[in-house]
């Protein structure tokens, strides 16, 4: 009986926006460097590579400081060194505020628009316009709030919220989304609050004056405010910022903005686009509009062809650009679309163009390091012996398999309802995952009982 | 002078017009890409609608505001927040010799309420003693044609719940009505049915 209480106990209501899933790089909040942009060994998730992140650094003051338009960047090393982490690092030290357009190689390859098209896309993705527009507030100080709920359980709540100034009252029709986040918010009579008419966004000014009590038990952090004067409703100044791509998006077609929901924005004219940039540059001169350069991310940047390297070329020179980070993994190859060699892929002139931040394999120390900060992230207590014997692994095939195996082996020791991975558990992962070259070693071994292997066929061309 | 300036506004505009169901209905595109619809009664010539769409700062279409005319409030289905059906209704609805706004719906007495003009601020105020209501509004028609606000002009009365608001309508106005009237009427438009219209 007591059993099957337990059992049907209702589940803690937990806060939905708190749950996050773990990725591969979740675990990096930021560069990890000091004042002086010295790289501290262990910080912010970033494990060792100190003067690729200091060189990363200096790249990221560039971008703050916003002068400097149509520099690029490349970040090259070998698998699994952190190029992606480097990036991911920068993005997190810029922001919100500063616009991060991370993409693959390979994303521009789509059927519905030119590479070129979907290149000029990401670029100005990457370039906000902080601007001031004026929106709809009601701002008042709450009388009453009433919420109905409806007799029969199910169905929709109904409410009034009757708002008011030194000089008038109003009552309002709540919607459920209102309702809601009134509650969210804790609004109670005596606070005074803003609401933006077009998005609902309520937010807390204080609590009035008028309703301020002598012996009130309050938090430290409440503040006391005047009840506004005036009309209830407002119009106010906000800053907003937008991408050029959104302003391109909303003026390249006469519905509007309502272009930004369907989601196929398809190939927008480059009249349109040089519209903006002079209505942009209007707006700039005369004071109402700050231009953010922000920064675009190409990983994989062997992937593009020769056509998209000569495009990047030209939009580079534009002074509507970002700052371009690109990312590859690969040594002397080809340039896509050409019979040519060349260092990482890139065209050479292309190379001439660009500051190279190198990443270096990771020595034994470091490995262990990230490894721990990996267990931290994914919630696996690792004994100090498995921790030597998953770093022993990382480096003698590759960090990644060796992170891999992290979450394995932690369900491998819960299922044992151990506590603390120990040594068995993980060569039990290892033996049932192979790493990249146990399983070439095996192909080699029983290449022939594979399927098609009747007939000799020359290597295939994976370049 | 400036009444001028609006008035060339007006003439380069381009205007479409047609009449239905007992209004001369008219659209004006100006120059700067901002539109304004306007509806006279047939009979009467009397504007008994006029709104506004203007162009969001990132040049994409707005909503339509009402300037003159009823609005209907059901018409707003907002499930964020909306005015309850109780509060006071604020409209403005023109005769020939004056400005009029009517609000509905406000049951307090005739003592209670104050209306004065200021033209530093270039609009009007309503107040009520009580703290019930309270409301600021312009005159788009003198400010477009930059015509000072006088406070001799401007009268109230209140009855069957309804407060009304006149302010006369100054000599320069009531000329450029005449005038954009008539140049209205000269306008061929269709008469019924469908009309050639720009959607894309």
């Amino acid at each position: 009986m007591a059993a099957q209480v337990a059992t049907t106990k209702v589940p803690e209501v937990r806060d939905i926006t708190r749950i996050e899933r773990i990725g591969a790089h979740s675990h990096i909040r930021g560069l990890g460097l000091d004042d002086a942009l010295e790289a501290r060994q262990v910080s912010q998730g970033m494990v060792g590579q100190l003067a690729s992140r200091r060189a990363a650094g200096l790249i990221l003051e560039m971008i703050k400081d916003g002068q400097i338009a149509g520099r690029a960047v490349l970040i090259a090393g070998q698998p699994g060194t952190g190029k992606t982490a480097i990036a991911m690092g920068i993005a997190q030290s810029l922001g919100p505020d500063t616009p991060f357009t991370a993409m693959a190689g390979s994303e521009i390859f789509s059927l519905e628009m030119s590479k070129t098209e979907a290149l000029s896309q990401a670029f100005r993705k990457a370039i906000g316009v902080r601007i001031k527009e004026e929106t709809e507030i009601i701002e008042g100080e709450v009388v009453e709030i009433q919420i109905d709920r409806p007799a029969t359980g199910t169905g929709a709540k109904v409410g009034k919220l009757t708002l008011k100034t030194t000089e008038m009252e109003t009552i309002y029709d709540l919607g459920t989304k209102m309702i809601e986040s009134l509650s969210k918010e804790r609004v109670q009579a005596g606070d005074v609050i803003t609401i933006d008419k077009a998005t609902g966004k309520i937010s807390k000014l204080g609590r009035s004056f008028t309703r301020a009590r002598d012996y009130d038990a309050m938090g430290s952090q409440t503040q006391f405010v005047q009840c506004p004067e005036g009309e209830l409703q407002k119009r106010k100044e906000v800053v907003h910022t937008v991408s050029l791509h959104e302003i391109d998006v909303i003026n390249s077609r006469t519905q509007g903005f309502l272009a930004l929901f369907s989601g196929d924005t398809g190939e927008i004219k480059s009249e349109v686009r040089e519209q903006i940039n002079a209505k942009v540059s209007e707006w700039r001169e005369e004071g109402k509009a700050e231009i953010i350069p922000g920064v675009l991310f190409i990983d994989e940047v062997h992937m593009l062809d020769i056509e998209c390297f000569s495009f990047l070329n030209r939009a580079l020179e534009s002074d509507l650009s970002p700052v371009l980070v690109m990312a590859t993994n690969r040594g002397i190859t080809r340039i896509r679309g050409t019979n040519y060699q060349s260092p990482h892929g890139i065209p050479i002139d292309m190379l001439d163009r660009l500051l190279i931040i190198a990443t270096t394999p990771y020595t034994e120390k470091e490995t262990r390091q990230i490894l721990k900060i990996r267990c931290e992230e994914e919630d696996v207590e690792l004994s100090e012996e498995a921790h030597t014997v998953l770093t022993r692994i990382g480096l003698e095939t590759s960090l990644r398999y060796a992170i891999q195996l992290i979450s394995t082996a932690g369900l491998v020791c819960r299922k044992r309802r151990g506590t603390e991975v120990q040594v068995e558990d993980i060569k039990r992962v290892y033996s049932l995952f192979l790493d990249e070259s146990r399983s070439s070693q095996y192909m080699k071994e029983y290449q022939d009982s594979f399927l098609f292997n009747e007939t000799q066929s020359p290597q295939m061309d994976i370049s | 002078m400036a009444v001028q300036h609006w008035a060339d506004a007006l003439r380069k505009a381009k205007k479409t017009a047609l009449i239905s169901d007992g209004k001369r209905k008219a659209h004006y595109l100006f120059e700067d890409g901002n539109e304004m619809a306007e509806e006279y009664d047939l009979k009467t010539d009397e504007l008994v609608l006029r709104k506004w769409r203007h162009k969001t700062t990132f040049g994409g279409q707005g909503q339509w505001t009402w300037e003159v005319g009823e609005t209907n409030p059901n018409d707003i289905t907002s499930d964020v927040i909306k005015e309850n059906c109780s509060n006071p209704l604020f409209m403005r609805k023109d005769t020939k010799a004056s400005f009029q706004w009517r609000i509905r719906n406000i049951s307090y007495p005739v003592e209670v309420y104050s209306v004065s003009a200021e033209p530093t601020e270039r609009c009007c105020v309503i107040r009520t003693s009580n703290k019930k209501y309270y409301k600021k509004f312009s005159i788009p028609d003198l400010d477009r044609c930059q015509l000072p606000l006088e406070s001799a002009a401007l009268s109230f009365t209140h009855a069957n719940n309804t407060l009304i608001i006149s302010y006369k309508k100054p000599k320069e106005i009531l000329t450029l009505e005449q005038e954009l009237l008539v140049e209205l009427k000269k306008l061929k438009g269709t008469s019924e049915g469908d009309i050639d219209c720009k959607t894309q």
